[in-house]
């Protein structure tokens, strides 16, 4: 009798298992994921809508983002329902806040190394001249820097206007009196700006000196090498001054790797928990991305492609954030 | 893939073929800008130095020598008291909001611009008026200018020109040039032709006529034109700042992506300021110069 029950019971259970799912996938309902306007997070979030559709039976939508206006809209709004790719140091108060108050979830790392931020150098430079790779060098060689508008100074191209970056640039930039040394600090305007004043430089094999980031497609296809401050990274100053507007007295610290988390609002993660579990357990690492990115720089991929490719061709990278279920029906949806 | 029949779906290159299409043009302008990058940039550096000389030179000046100098422009252009005050008071608050120095990088830019606009867009316009084959060689030029969203063409010349003031004078100029060409030549063209077989009669030939009839009654819709310009000009003050122009585009940009609304609106507000100044200076020139020529007409 006993054993009957067991036997009972285990038959049942992929039975109850599937019903449980088609639940879970009832409720997931209308998902929007903020598709940012960068390589990888749009990447990403073409990863999440395909897995989230085809696997939860969600009604994935991307929406366009940035960080900052999609961190605000989540926190304000509880819209959209996941930042696949938020650099959180940008505003870390305000989510942290939205944390707190039970409005957001920082539901995972989605680049497991963390972002890297620096100043940058082209890498055919440092080949002619080898003391370019440290911040002394370049202040020694600034004439190679020419400004484009100014012939008396020298270029540091910053952060664009706005983002957050610009903050910890400009704290930087003061902090290592690249001024004395004749440099302006430039505000690229837009991302885009920045890309090209980069794409200039490597076509015509002229300097290039300023703020970067990666993993980014730029520096996949550029090759670039970070510019060491000579200062190590002092994690302490970096949150309590560097980032901050009202730093006074600067000091120079390298750029501490930024947490790239996924972020999901509360109403999601209540909702959806098999969905939630997914987004938390995405994550890529840099090499992996890095990799992603150039190949979506040499075929001119956008981030649907890319994530069909991603899918189709990197099986056990995703298979392992997923249920076999899960994955049995994302893999038929993309045949 | 092979079977799907055409009649059921539009015939499309398969992607590999549109990757290798792009990845070619892609290599063609690179090779272009390697090649030729540096010898346009030298083309343009007496534009530049202008620029550069401009700006310094209205941020160098004194406050109260600008606004004069604005006033006294606005006074000979205007006549008009309540212009004149108008001009002086939104300067004032510009100055008093701490945009001064922004406001006058935009209007250095802006000017050059409008100038270009118009120095390029008068003569454009009158030869589309003279010639069917211009017109219709320079009208699909212009919808592509003014419709062609303005990054697609500003990242290239940005590979070609780097960032800051050129590319930026380029995008404003592309942008805001059709109107003064379409207004130029409609205008011309609805000249009547009555009033140029009189001319003729009296033994003008085509220039007097092109310059004392033609464009004297096309005024209005040129001036019409001109204020478009004008007005499209300083709506890219913003597009501008992503490439690197610095101005009151900046601040807008920076509030946009930090939603500050009061620093957004206010230098919005600066931009609209500009915007009313240099139109009603331009318009009020043109309306006193046609009594002038109402005056002639009757007398």
């Amino acid at each position: 009798m006993k054993r009957m029950a067991k036997t009972a019971l285990l038959a049942a259970a992929p039975f109850l298992l599937a019903s449980s799912f088609t639940q879970a996938a009832d409720d997931c309902g209308k998902v929007t994921i903020a598709d940012m306007n960068w390589s990888s997070a749009t990447l990403i979030a073409n990863v999440d809508r395909f897995i989230l559709e085809h696997g939860y039976g969600c009604e994935a939508e991307l929406v366009p983002g940035d960080t900052m206006p999609t961190g605000t809209a989540m926190i304000e709004k509880g819209e959209p329902d996941i930042a696949p790719e938020m650099w959180s140091n940008s505003m870390k108060d305000a989510l942290d806040k939205g944390v707190a108050e039970k409005r957001l979830r920082y539901a995972g790392n989605s680049l497991s190394d963390g972002g890297e931020e620096g100043f940058w150098v082209p890498e055919f430079l440092v080949n002619k001249y080898p003391e370019l790779a440290t911040i002394e060098g370049v202040k020694k060689h600034a004439k190679l820097f020419t400004h484009p508008e100014d012939p008396d100074r020298y270029a540091f191209y910053g952060c664009p206007a706005g983002w957050n970056c610009q903050i910890s640039a400009g704290n930087l930039f003061n902090a290592m009196k690249l001024e004395d040394s004749g440099f302006e600090m430039i505000d690229p305007g837009s991302g885009a700006g920045l890309a090209g004043s980069i794409a200039k430089a490597f076509t015509r094999e002229e300097a290039w000196f300023g703020y970067y980031w990666a993993p980014t497609a730029v520096l996949g296809k550029y090759k670039m090498v970070k510019v060491d401050f000579g200062s190590g990274v002092d994690k302490d100053e970096f949150v309590n001054c560097t980032s901050a507007e009202d730093c006074l007295n600067p000091k120079p610290t390298m750029y501490p790797p930024s947490v790239v988390q996924t972020v999901t609002t509360e109403t999601f993660a209540a909702k959806s928990p098999t969905a939630y579990d997914y987004v938390a357990n995405r994550s890529f690492t840099n090499n992996q991305m890095n990799g992603l990115l150039a190949w979506m720089e040499d075929n001119q991929a956008d981030g649907e492609v890319a994530a069909e490719h991603f899918l189709t061709e990197y099986e056990s990278s995703w298979t392992a954030w997923v249920s076999p279920e899960v994955a049995a029906k994302v893999k038929a949806a993309l045949q | 893939m092979a079977e799907t029949s055409w009649l059921s779906e539009i015939p499309q290159l398969s992607r590999g073929e549109l990757r290798d299409i792009r990845k070619g043009l892609d290599g063609i302008y690179r090779d272009f800008s390697r090649e030729y990058g540096e010898a346009i940039e030298a083309l343009f550096d007496p534009l530049l130095a202008f620029l550069v000389w401009f700006e310094k030179l209205l941020l160098a000046s004194p406050w109260f020598l600008v606004i004069a100098v604005i006033a006294g422009l606005a006074w000979i252009a205007s006549r008009s008291w309540k212009l004149v005050l108008g001009v002086v008071v939104s300067f004032f608050m510009i100055g008093y909001f701490g945009m001064w120095d922004d406001t006058m990088r935009t209007m250095s830019i802006i000017l050059v611009c409008t100038m270009m606009a118009i120095a390029l867009g008068v003569p454009i316009g009158i030869a589309m008026a003279r010639s069917d084959r211009v017109q219709s060689t320079v009208t699909p030029m212009l919808d592509i200018m003014q419709t062609m969203p303005a990054f697609v063409y500003l990242i290239p010349v940005v590979m070609l020109l780097g960032i800051g003031k050129i590319p930026g004078v380029i995008a404003v100029i592309i942008y805001a040039i059709p109107p003064v060409i379409r207004l130029t030549n409609l205008g011309i063209r609805l000249v009547d032709k009555d009033v140029l077989e009189a001319a003729t009669a009296y033994g003008a030939n085509s220039v007097q006529r092109l310059m004392g009839v033609q464009l004297p009654l096309a005024m209005p819709t040129i001036m019409a034109g001109i204020n478009q310009t004008i007005m499209m000009a300083l709506s890219m003050v913003v597009i501008a700042s992503m490439i690197g122009v610095k101005g009151l585009g900046q601040p807008v940009l920076k509030s946009i992506t930090n939603q500050y609304f009061t620093l957004g609106l206010l230098n919005g507000l600066a931009i609209v300021a500009l915007a009313i100044i240099f139109d009603r200076v331009s318009q009020a020139y043109a309306k006193r110069s046609q009594l002038h020529m109402e005056g002639l007409d009757n007398g």
